[in-house]
């Protein structure tokens, strides 16, 4: 018995969940964005992009949140780093970018979720990497880990003419 | 949910489950082996928790505000506070007969580990720096990439089997398990050059955890009660 429920402990503690949490903050609101002007940046930029979907709400974001802040400090100078806020409020988000120190990223609001539906993707978080001019390379649905996030850096650097 | 990392872990369990059910038909010690899988279980648990509380805690996320957190175990576990966290509880766990449940365990361990790595087909997360070897594994981009994790399953693999061997020869008490972690930890290190990663860099904890094992091991080998 006493088995039983270390085994259904172990698969419990590997399961994600979400929880609830929202850091209500005055600041200046997040820039709204459309699709069709992410599109544009992605379409403009020399750089590779990384495009981070979060919210607030989500528990997975907030768990990768570090490890995003730690890809842009090394990183930033050579790929765009850029975040969509979907679903959420101006407090939250820019509590969320306060908190957990993204003011490296550069941060959009999208209130209706429409520019992850345009590029393809489904729930939050969700990451995708492009090459310069916006061709998409790789995505990811979930929470990044270190190494998944490194390689997929990686990528779209060797993309890069 | 995360069910690649799910997928993983229960590879883990069971391949640990299967070593050391092959080894109790080989030893029949039924006892020793239920322990041993008891502290193993226990050991992983608290291992798992610890190293995410570290994970948090370095990240800037607090714990107690955010306790649902802790089980987001892709978000990132700590390697070196999950090993203290494990060995402390398989301590406490094990104390009755420290040394020989942790050398009943220990070759178990090693392909428990090897399972783990192996698991990177499910999750995903197989690919390391890029190489022109003729065994190197698609990138998104076409680009060939060392399959890193195989590399760390097949030496883990190939330690739990050397293991085994060098068990049924009736070493002293604890050497087969301090031999294991350095062997664990050297794994580790040999494959670090060829992963990527952002901001940590473990090698001289993996060189320290090789130099404790192989020091446990001469120190057991030399003030060491030889098994029956």
């Amino acid at each position: 018995m006493t088995r039983a429920i270390l085994l259904v402990t172990a698969s419990a503690v590997l399961l994600v969940a979400c929880s609830s949490a929202a850091v209500p903050v005055e600041v200046d609101p997040i820039p709204s964005t459309t699709p069709a002007e992410v599109r544009a940046l992605l379409e403009g930029s020399t750089r590779p992009v990384m495009v981070n979907v979060w919210a607030s709400w989500c528990g997975p974001c907030r768990s990768e949140a570090p490890l995003l802040r730690s890809a842009a400090a090394e990183w930033g100078d050579r790929i765009r780093f850029v975040g969509i806020d979907v679903r959420d409020t101006q407090a939250g988000g820019r509590g969320f970018v306060a908190e957990y120190g993204l003011e490296a990223i550069e941060h959009y609001f999208d209130a209706a979720g429409a520019v992850p539906d345009d590029l393809g993707g489904f729930g939050v978080p969700i990451s995708f990497f492009f090459a310069p001019g916006g061709r998409l390379l790789t995505m990811h649905s979930g929470v990044l880990d270190e190494r998944t996030l490194a390689v997929a850096l990686d990528e779209i650097l060797r993309s890069t003419p | 949910m995360e069910f690649g990392l799910l997928a993983a872990a229960l590879v883990a369990v069971g391949t640990v489950r299967l070593v050391l059910a092959l080894e109790q038909g080989r030893t029949n010690q039924p006892g020793q082996t239920a322990a041993a899988w008891d502290a193993a279980i226990v050991a992983g648990l608290v291992g798992a928790g610890v190293g995410r509380i570290g994970a948090m805690l370095s990240g800037g996320t607090n714990p107690l505000a955010h306790p649902l957190d802790v089980v987001i175990i892709r978000g990132g576990v700590d390697t070196v506070p999950a090993v203290i966290g494990a060995v402390i509880a398989f301590t406490i766990v094990a104390r009755h007969d420290l040394r020989a449940t942790a050398d009943a365990v220990a070759p178990a361990v090693l392909a428990g580990l090897a399972g783990w790595h192996a698991a990177c087909f499910t999750r995903g997360a197989c690919l390391g720096s890029a190489t022109d070897l003729p065994w190197a594994v698609g990138a998104p981009s076409g680009a060939g990439r060392h399959p890193v994790e195989v590399y760390a399953a097949l030496l883990l693999a190939a330690a739990a089997l050397a293991l085994i061997l060098v068990k049924r020869r009736h070493p002293f008490a604890g050497v087969v398990a301090a031999v294991g972690f350095a062997a664990a930890a050297a794994a580790r290190l040999a494959t670090e050059p060829m992963r990527l990663a952002i901001g940590s860099d473990l090698r001289w904890w993996y060189a320290a955890g090789t130099a404790l094992g192989i020091a446990g091991a001469l120190s057991a080998w030399r003030f060491g009660i030889r098994r029956t």
